[in-house]
């Protein structure tokens, strides 16, 4: 465009700016578009069947920004040749041909130019296309995820262990866990999972307590070390306080208490200028820690290790203020299997809800809920009174009837026997009474 | 793109020749009223050297404009009344047997086709083979008659006229013959005031006297002066893509063109355009060709190289009508603005 008058150039220079803009806005929208379709399609499926994608899928929001890539590629292969703008600025100037003839002769023009309106831009109709893909992939988000019924094993698999992630959970947020006892805790969990997945049956529970049982033992043991370590500093700095050198011994079982809570990590996150007092990391890995002699040294020791006690010692305090104990089942949290709770604990018995009434409870009669018309009360002679009406035989036994002498003295068809503390009685049931009981309690016609 | 080095004309090249060719014009106002755009036409195609047909309904004025023309030219100017008997030697002279000192021999006579503006009256009234003898003259500007070729004088002009509406004893120009006309100008009737003028400048409708404006030399200087004027490449490719469009079978033929064409303009017609744009926009004092220019030229230039079918002629569609439907849809600009901008209005 060197061609032209200086005083045309800034404006070819604008209209080749305004094109570059017009022709970006062309492509990039169809682009975008497509982008977002494509994406609002896949999360669409990730809703419906791929639910471990459900993580990734915010990320589909850069679609449109991907698209600029092909779009300024094709930007930069189809963008207007000066010629293609001189002739475009020729036309809008009225097509006189003047432009296009300096443009092209490169001599001076013997006439004025006109001077050309500006081209507007008109982007909504293409961008309204980017918008409605836009909330096309909106609406592909908000749609629930589906996730897909795992089989009855895998769930309870899940469930055996679920706890003992969230107490593995807890106790890393509160720093109470060294990376290498973490690490064991997750492939105990994993291995547990896995057993269960394969023999679901009262040993895997058992594994889980078990596992956590070592959990709390060994928070326990952690508790102990720092209990342990803050009443030997406490001691220590009092024999320093009151200008009582510490005796050997108070020294002695100041640095045990301190290879205690190194043994258990509790000094892994200690800081530095406290390590480096108790002679370094290597020396607290290796459980050999020095009492520094010097009494400056040993004073700022007793104030760092201070610190760093209450500092730990109120992570414990916060595990203790969790509701539960970690990995512990806790039945108040639940309240809809509070049986002392509740309106529907509390009813009459036999009035229906998820338990039927408390244990204790008086028996009622005339509330039940099977027919009335099923059972029809008859009165019944005596059950103990044989009378040859009564008798029906039970069964046949072949060969000679044996003589059962617990009976044959039993004038009222009840006898006691037992020995001391038990006592145990048996009655004999005329067939009538017996038929009327069994019909009482058969259900099968009920249902 | 690198600009070739190309001769422009200078600002006073470009004016001069607008003076001379204004007088002209000024001119044949003088003697046909009201008709400003049609002697645009007619002195455009005059300058590229183009042959024009005139049509319009008689008492128009299409002759008158040819007679002013050429004395305002003082080119020789040869009239033919086109009539049903007209034969073709007529029209291109013919060899006479003569005596001459003592031998008989035969004498080429010329006809009025050798002169430098010829007025080919009412041309339609002759029979085509007549018509055809126009065709060699009109493309090559030379006549051949036993055998041997003569040039016709330079410049030379066929300036042709013909009736629309009588069909009775007329013969309808062949496609070669129309197509050897640069343009075709349509005359149609004049204006209440232009009327009333006339009515008041001419007692008997005499054409007002005219004094010859420009010599040979200077229509030739004009000539050259026409050929000079630069046709930018963007400008060519329009009129490329207006004459390819004529032809119902390419893909940016318009709907009017694939409806109602039935062949579309040949090459010719490009040719034509360029030519009669070269000379409208010396006309109105321009060195270059521009868009405006060829779509002023194009209706004149390609309507009659259009052969319709007859569902054109159902419709009321005519070769105007198809090419302002052309113009319409084919843009200037190849390449045009993207669909996200638009041209500012106003």
């Amino acid at each position: 465009m060197t061609n032209l008058p200086a005083s045309i150039r800034p404006l070819l220079r604008r209209l080749q700016r305004r094109l570059t803009v017009g022709l970006f806005l062309e492509i990039w929208p169809r682009w975008a578009t497509g982008s977002l379709l494509v994406a609002g399609t896949l999360a669409l499926l990730a809703r419906i069947f791929f639910a471990s994608a459900a993580s990734i899928l915010p990320w589909l929001w850069i679609a449109p920004l991907l698209a600029l890539l092909p779009a300024l590629i094709l930007c930069a292969r189809h963008a207007y040749r000066p010629a293609e703008i001189a002739a475009l600025a020729d036309s809008l100037g009225g097509g006189h041909g003047t432009l296009l003839t300096i443009f092209e002769t490169g001599a001076a023009h013997p006439f004025t130019m006109s001077q050309f309106r500006m081209p507007r831009l008109r982007p909504w109709r293409k961008l309204s296309a980017v918008l409605a893909a836009a909330g096309f992939l909106v609406v592909a988000l908000l749609v629930p995820q589906r996730i897909p019924a795992a089989d009855g094993r895998t769930v309870l698999a899940n469930d055996v262990v679920a706890d003992l992630k969230t107490a593995v959970e807890e106790l890393k947020s509160e720093e109470l866990l060294t990376p290498e006892e973490e690490k064991n805790l997750a492939e105990e969990i994993e291995r547990i999972r896995k057993d269960a997945l394969n023999r679901m049956d009262s040993s895997s529970w058992e594994a889980a307590d078990a596992l956590r049982e070592k959990m709390a033992a060994g928070l326990s043991q952690k508790e102990d070390a720092l209990n342990w370590a803050a009443e030997s500093l406490a001691r220590y700095a009092a024999a320093a306080q009151a200008g009582i050198p510490p005796t050997s011994a108070q020294s002695e079982e100041l640095a045990d208490a301190i290879a205690k809570l190194a043994e258990n990590g509790l000094l892994s996150d200690a800081p530095s200028d406290l390590q480096k007092l108790l002679g370094g990391k290597d020396a607290l890995a290796g459980g050999n820690v020095k009492l520094p002699k010097d009494p400056e040294a040993l004073r700022r020791l007793a104030a760092s290790l201070a610190q760093h006690l209450g500092d730990r010692s109120a992570r414990f305090g916060n595990i203790r203020r969790l509701p539960r104990e970690p990995g512990r089942f806790n039945p108040s949290e639940f309240g809809e299997f509070n049986y002392e709770q509740g309106p529907e604990g509390n009813g009459p018995p036999g009035s229906g809800g998820i338990n039927r009434g408390r244990g204790d409870a008086e028996l009622t009669w005339g509330d039940e809920s099977l027919p009335f018309d099923r059972f029809k009360s008859a009165a019944l002679p005596p059950g103990s009174v044989r009378s040859p009406d009564d008798w029906s035989p039970v069964t046949v036994l072949p060969g000679a009837p044996q003589e059962a002498p617990e009976l044959s003295g039993a004038s009222s068809g009840m006898q006691f026997s037992g020995t001391a503390g038990q006592t145990a009685w048996r009655r004999t049931l005329s067939p009538r009474h017996y038929s009327a009981v069994k019909r009482y309690f058969d259900n099968s016609k009920s249902r | 793109m690198t600009p070739e080095a190309r001769t422009l004309l200078t600002q006073d090249e470009v004016t001069a020749a607008q003076n001379q060719i204004g007088k002209l014009v000024h001119q044949l106002r003088r003697v046909i009223l009201g008709k400003e755009a049609m002697i645009d036409e007619v002195v455009a195609a005059l300058l590229a050297r183009g042959h024009v047909l005139l049509e319009g309904l008689p008492g128009l004025g299409k002759t008158e404009l040819v007679k002013a023309l050429s004395r305002l030219l003082s080119l020789e100017f040869r009239r033919i009344q086109f009539t049903p008997d007209l034969l073709p030697t007529d029209i291109t002279g013919s060899h006479i047997l003569q005596e001459r000192e003592g031998r008989k021999e035969f004498t080429f006579h010329p006809g009025p086709v050798f002169t430098n503006l010829l007025l080919a009256d009412e041309i339609n009234r002759a029979s085509p083979k007549t018509q055809a003898a126009l065709l060699e003259a009109m493309q090559e500007r030379r006549v051949t008659t036993f055998g041997e070729t003569r040039p016709l004088p330079d410049p030379f002009f066929v300036l042709a006229t013909q009736n629309p509406i009588e069909l009775e004893g007329t013969y309808p120009l062949p496609e070669a013959q129309l197509d050897r006309f640069m343009v075709k100008v349509d005359i149609i009737g004049v204006d209440q005031p232009v009327l009333e003028e006339i009515l008041m400048t001419r007692v008997h409708g005499e054409a007002p006297h005219l004094e010859p404006v420009l010599n040979l030399s200077e229509l030739h200087n004009l000539f050259r002066a026409t050929d000079a004027v630069h046709l930018p490449r963007a400008v060519a490719n329009f009129i490329s893509r207006l004459v390819a469009a004529t032809h119902p079978r390419t893909k940016s033929a318009p709907e009017a063109v694939s409806n109602f064409v039935k062949y579309g303009s040949s090459p010719r017609g490009a040719i034509a355009i360029g030519a009669a744009a070269r000379g409208l926009a010396l006309l109105r004092g321009k060195p270059n060709v521009g868009f405006d220019e060829v779509r002023r030229v194009a209706v004149a230039a390609l309507a009659h190289r259009l052969v319709l079918d007859y569902s054109a002629k159902l419709e009321g569609w005519d070769g105007h009508r198809v090419i302002h439907a052309l113009l319409d849809a084919v843009p200037d600009v190849e390449r045009g603005l993207p669909q996200t901008m638009e041209a500012a209005k106003g």
